[in-house]
């Protein structure tokens, strides 16, 4: 870098040299006509240099940049695949493409081009000054003059400058935030007639942040004048021109002295702007880097090194399970006991809110309780490697979890060695290799680029994951029946298929689709309430007739009807 | 750089555009003040080292004018182009607001609310720093060595040829850069938004990736995505190093071929050593000017590009209001001959007549992508239709307004939207004069006061993204109340499919009930209660009608809707655990 800056400077001293060379001819002295040409050469040659180093270091710094990238993206991908699930919920997947893209992204400027561009900015006007101070200290000085007024007026309009970028940067937050607000709730706020006051909302939003930046532009605009004022070559121009001919005429110097003051002083204040340029994306860089800091500092779900002890059976026990989402925050689960016996089928329903969904959760390890212990076959879920977890217990939500990639591929995620057999067992299973097999590259599709599949047909191919994945343990979500009318009963088909045999925790909506259970568990503010079959449950006319009762009430085929005739008729 | 400043006026009013034509002149007058005071150097220092001080004086005098004209000139464009700045970013964020409001609604789908906020901020702020910051050097870059050529001719025309040549072997180096980049960049885009979708895909299908164990041993398609992402940016590197080496090594050609020129012309005695330094001074900074702008060139790039994004935006043509709105009789809905075509090839709607009386339950029932929900965007006008004509009470939408239609109708989706804002907020938007009465009531029939009930500051309580979150079956619920409290005569209704457990699926039949008293409703009906309560069902395949006619006449006709009913109740009746009796229970499946 430090070579490149010298070799830049080579041709301008070169134009010096030259000028030393050829003036004494306007006085009628001998020029040395090849002394002059060797200058030329010299200059010609550094130019070259110039170019070899400017590319090459340029070149350099950003190979490094692509290592560094993709070396960061791959460890945020990474430490994405091991913090809790928790941490997902709170964020949306923008958050985590900005960490892993645009952050990374933003990293580039401060490795590939600030680091160059502030050592060019620095070797550039300590080389040439010190070389116009050999020439002539006082004409040096004067041509220093413009640098430091440039210094004064970056000063004065970066005055309190930490705290508005932040307003800035808050600012700008709330006006996206308005934006996202009014384009997402576009229709809602058109047909509930709410279009002038949310209009003026993001109006006012936008006035505000207007008037910010208006007040900052004015608080900052004199330091920038002067900056501009002082930096632009005319000023260099007209100080070294008006004291160089003054000291000429007073002989301080020679003719030939005044011609590097013209020629590289010149060049002095421009590095400064570029550093002021780069100031703002390194700004911008230093800020990505400390988020990806952040994330990459996020806590791992903790997960034993060596392969712990093997479980014996399929037997899960909840023993006094309490859960939290966060320190601090009100209990989930309060000390839920529970044990699922091989092979039998429990029953999780209460209302929302009632903790059903995050107890069933914690079987997978969405989480690990703030107390108590989850077990399979006597062994603690935080023993296990994830490896060993999920060879026991595989689920089935509403969220079908389908890649962008191959139908084959998304059914054997699990086993990616699973022959094609296998995958068409399972697909035959889950009710959907018809379907498969009439898109043109049949399994061979890509979900969601050829595979245009419905939210039934994407429940089908994820309830064929999880048979072949096989699974002794299988946590259920009963909605997943019904998430999608139309091809509801293909759906409750496959599960039927799915279910069967495995020891099983279901999450219950309906109550008429769990009444064989071997057991129902009640939950009622994370506590079990009730447990017991159907049959011992309704005996008890307690909380779970309640719901019952209420099952049955929202289900009749012809409610509606009849509560819209009352309606009509009263 | 024109292209820039053209894009700019078309962005602004006309008092703006005055101003913006006064602060480019400005900086082109700076620019050639500047590029005359460069001029100077040569009879400054011609007269000095020939040491004649009085014409050395006047020349300084001249360069001290031009210096002095310039830095008013700067003064005064720079001041005007701060102003310029702040107007044009609330100009921006005021036209984006005014005119997108104004769009169909059926222009905003998903990737609108990123693409909007990103423009309303980033956007807005890059168009603002085009006169703030980018404009004077821009121009001055420009405009300085033009003038210095011009200048340089009267003195030593072939150095000034030379310059020409090389000027132009520099432009054409920077445009074939340009095409190279712009090549490769596309390819790198691409590369770039398929790792983003792999990265958000892998966030949002952790669950299944884990207990699948795809996290541990690394992901494939994040890995192979990132791979490619690398891969790309090399050939953009690479291209971008041979465009970049051209471009340099013609400016520093132009440099060398000027100064050995100058020293053969001196030598020769065809030009004075005084006139050749000052040329070759000028030369320098020439040479300097080029290389500022291609460092301002990709600046310049990304402003020209936010530019035009939003004036594409502006550029979508906003749903035409009727110059005198009709007023419309009654509020029976009536479709005669409806098409409907999104992308003016592939029909989603085709020949569709329908008439729903007022006060009629009409349900519209079939496959997905029948045509089920674009029908109902329709009698909302999220679009004009094609062809035929929708009709609210005898009154074409079209010629009715947008405000009126929407006065007259209550819409509740699948996806409810909930501000950020107190729960009463969400509700009472539908009619913020509403009394605490009326408000009552909506809740009451909505059964929001179920929710208000067990939310901890009531009513007040906050909700939306970054407060409580309501279950999808309540924020159902807090829509209805919204749309009993509007009390609009029509209402268009979209039934949730998920599955809702005991105790909200009767609290929302109970709150469609009371929406759907009194009102005619179309809806897309899933539940089997939906479509036996209707006056009339529609049951629509490929965008045609292919039935219609009450619950009893569909199912005595033995068509389409026998079965869509046959599949339902048998759904509907599903048990997951067969009682234990039943052999199926305990049969071993194959896996």
């Amino acid at each position: 870098m430090v070579a490149s800056t010298v070799a830049a400077l080579v041709p301008l001293v070169g134009i010096v040299e030259l000028a030393r060379i050829l003036l004494p001819a306007a006085s009628g002295s001998a020029v040395d006509a090849e002394r002059a040409w060797v200058v030329v050469w010299v200059s010609v040659a550094a130019l070259l240099v110039r170019l070899a180093t400017v590319l090459g270091s340029s070149w350099l710094s950003h190979v490094a940049d692509l290592d560094l990238s993709i070396h960061l993206r791959r460890r945020l991908v990474a430490r994405l695949g091991r913090v809790p699930l928790a941490w997902f919920t709170e964020r949306n997947s923008g958050t985590v493409k900005k960490a892993v893209q645009d952050d990374v992204a933003a990293l580039h400027h401060l490795v590939a081009h600030s680091v160059m561009e502030l050592t060019a900015a620095i070797t550039m006007p300590v080389v040439v000054a010190v070389y116009l101070f050999v020439v002539s200290p006082p004409l040096a000085l004067v041509t220093l003059v413009p640098l430091a007024l440039g210094v004064v007026g970056f000063r004065i309009s970066m005055r309190g400058a930490g705290a508005l970028y932040r307003d800035y940067d808050a600012g700008l937050a709330e006006l996206a935030a308005a934006t996202v607000e009014n384009t997402g709730g576009i229709a809602e706020i058109k047909t509930f007639g709410a279009t002038g006051r949310a209009h003026q909302r993001l109006a006012e939003v936008a006035v505000r942040f207007g008037g910010f930046n208006r007040a900052w532009m004015r608080h900052s605009a004199l330091g920038m004048l002067l900056m501009e004022l002082a930096l632009t070559p005319a000023l260099t121009l007209v100080l070294v021109l008006g004291a160089g001919v003054w000291m000429l005429r007073v002989s301080w110097i020679t003719g030939p002295d005044l011609v590097p003051f013209l020629v590289l002083g010149l060049a002095m204040t421009a590095p400064v702007t570029v550093a002021g340029y780069a100031a703002r994306e390194l700004r911008e860089a230093t800020e990505a880097a400390r988020r990806i800091q952040r994330l990459l500092a996020e806590p791992e779900l903790p997960e034993p090194d060596d392969l712990g002890p093997v479980p014996g059976s399929a037997r899960v026990e909840f023993q006094s399970v309490s859960f939290a989402y966060s320190p601090g925050s009100p209990a989930v689960l309060r000390d839920v006991d529970l044990v699922l016996e091989p092979g039998t089928v429990t029953a999780l329903v209460g209302h929302s809110g009632s903790g059903k969904s995050t107890l069933a959760k914690l079987l997978p390890r969405f989480a690990d309780p703030v107390a108590g212990r989850i077990t399979i076959g006597g062994v603690d879920l935080r023993e296990m490697t994830s490896a060993q977890l999920y060879a026991q217990v595989s689920f089935v939500f509403q969220d079908t979890g389908l890649l962008r990639t191959s139908i084959r591929d998304n059914i054997r995620l699990a086993h990616p060695e699973a022959p094609d057999a296998d995958v068409r067992r399972v697909a035959e299973a889950a009710q959907i290799s018809g379907r498969i097999e009439e898109l043109a590259r049949g399994y061979d599709s890509v979900v969601g680029e050829d595979a245009q599949l419905s939210g039934g047909e994407r429940q089908r191919v994820a309830i064929a994951r999880a048979l072949l994945s096989d699974t002794p343990i299988l946590v259920l979500d009963e909605a997943t029946a019904a998430a999608d009318p139309e091809s509801e009963a293909l759906v409750q088909r496959a599960l039927s298929r799915l279910v069967a045999g495995r020891t099983l925790l279901v999450i219950a909506h309906r109550l008429s689709t769990v009444t064989a259970a071997d057991q129902i568990v009640v939950l009622d503010e994370g506590r079990v309430a009730e447990r017991g079959t159907h049959a011992e449950l309704l005996a008890r006319g307690g909380r779970y007739a309640r719901l019952w009762a209420a099952d049955q009430r929202a289900h009749p085929v012809d409610g509606w009807a009849d509560d819209r005739a009352e309606e009509e008729s009263a | 750089m024109i292209s820039i400043v053209r894009l700019l006026a078309a962005l602004v009013d006309r008092p703006h555009r005055r101003q913006l034509a006064r602060v480019v002149a400005l900086f082109v007058t700076t620019g050639v003040l500047q590029g005359l005071a460069f001029a100077c150097v040569v009879p400054v220092l011609d007269a000095a080292l020939r040491q004649d001080w009085d014409a050395a004086t006047t020349w300084l005098s001249v360069l001290l004018g031009l210096f002095v004209a310039h830095h008013v000139a700067l003064t005064i464009g720079n001041l005007d182009g701060y102003d310029l700045a702040c107007d044009l970013l609330d100009i921006t964020l005021a036209r984006l607001g005014e005119h997108t409001v104004r769009l169909p609604l059926g222009w905003y789908d998903r990737d609108r609310t990123g693409q909007l906020s990103r423009m309303a901020s980033k956007g807005a702020t890059d168009i603002a720093s085009v006169p703030g910051h980018l404009l004077r050097p821009l121009i001055a870059a420009v405009v300085s060595p033009v003038t210095v050529v011009v200048a340089m001719a009267f003195w030593e025309w072939r150095l000034a040829l030379a310059l020409l040549v090389g000027v132009c072997a520099v432009l054409a180096a920077t445009r074939l850069l340009a095409v190279i980049v712009g090549r490769g960049e596309g390819a790198y885009d691409a590369a770039m938004a398929e790792g983003s979708a792999r990265v958000v895909e892998f966030a949002l299908n952790q669950p299944a990736l884990r207990v699948f164990g795809r996290t541990v041993h690394g992901n494939e398609l994040v890995e192979a995505a990132l791979r490619e992402q690398k891969r790309a940016s090399r050939r953009l590197l690479v291209t971008g190093f041979g465009g970049l080496g051209i471009q340099l090594l013609s400016i520093q050609a132009l440099l060398t071929v000027v100064i050995a020129l100058a020293v053969h012309l001196s030598l020769g005695g065809t030009l004075a050593p005084a006139a050749a330094i000052g040329l070759l001074v000028l030369t320098v900074r020439f040479v300097e000017s080029l290389i500022d702008y291609g460092e301002l060139s990709s600046a310049l790039r990304i402003a020209e590009g936010s530019l035009q994004r939003v004036l594409d935006v502006l550029a979508v043509p906003p749903l035409p209001e009727p110059a005198a709105p009709g007023t419309p009789v009654g509020s029976g809905i009536e479709l005669s001959g409806v098409g409907f075509s999104y992308d003016g090839e592939t029909r989603v709607l085709d020949g569709v007549s329908l008439t729903a009386p007022p006060r009629s339950l009409t349900a519209v029932v079939g496959p997905s992508g029948s045509g089920k929900s674009t029908l109902l965007r329709l009698v909302a006008r999220f679009h004009d239709v094609t062809d035929g004509s929708v009709r609210l009470g005898g009154v074409d939408v079209r010629d009715l307004g947008t405000e009126a239609l929407m006065q007259r109708v209550s819409i509740v989706f699948q996806d409810v939207y909930l501000f950020e804002g107190t729960l009463r907020e969400n509700v009472v938007m539908s009619r913020p004069d509403a009394s605490e009465e009326e408000l009552r009531e909506a809740a009451r029939l909505a059964r929001v006061d179920d929710i208000v009930e067990r939310l901890p500051h009531g009513w007040q309580t906050r909700i939306g993204e970054a407060g409580s979150t309501l279950s999808g079956g309540e924020k159902q619920r807090v829509s209805i109340a919204r749309a009993l409290l509007k009390d609009a005569p029509v209402v268009l209704l979209d039934e949730a499919t998920a599955a809702l457990d005991a105790e909200n699926e009767a609290a929302v039949q109970s709150a469609l009930t009371a929406l759907a008293a009194d009102r005619t409703v179309i809806v897309i009906a899933h539940r089997l209660q939906t479509v036996v309560a209707a006056d009339q069902v529609v049951v629509l395949d490929g965008g045609r009608i292919v039935e219609r006619g009450s619950h009893e006449e569909l199912l005595a006709r033995g068509g389409r809707y026998l079965d869509f009913w046959r599949e339902r109740t048998q759904a509907e009746g599903w048990r997951l655990l067969e009682p234990p009796q039943s052999p199926e229970r305990r049969e071993t499946h194959g896996a």
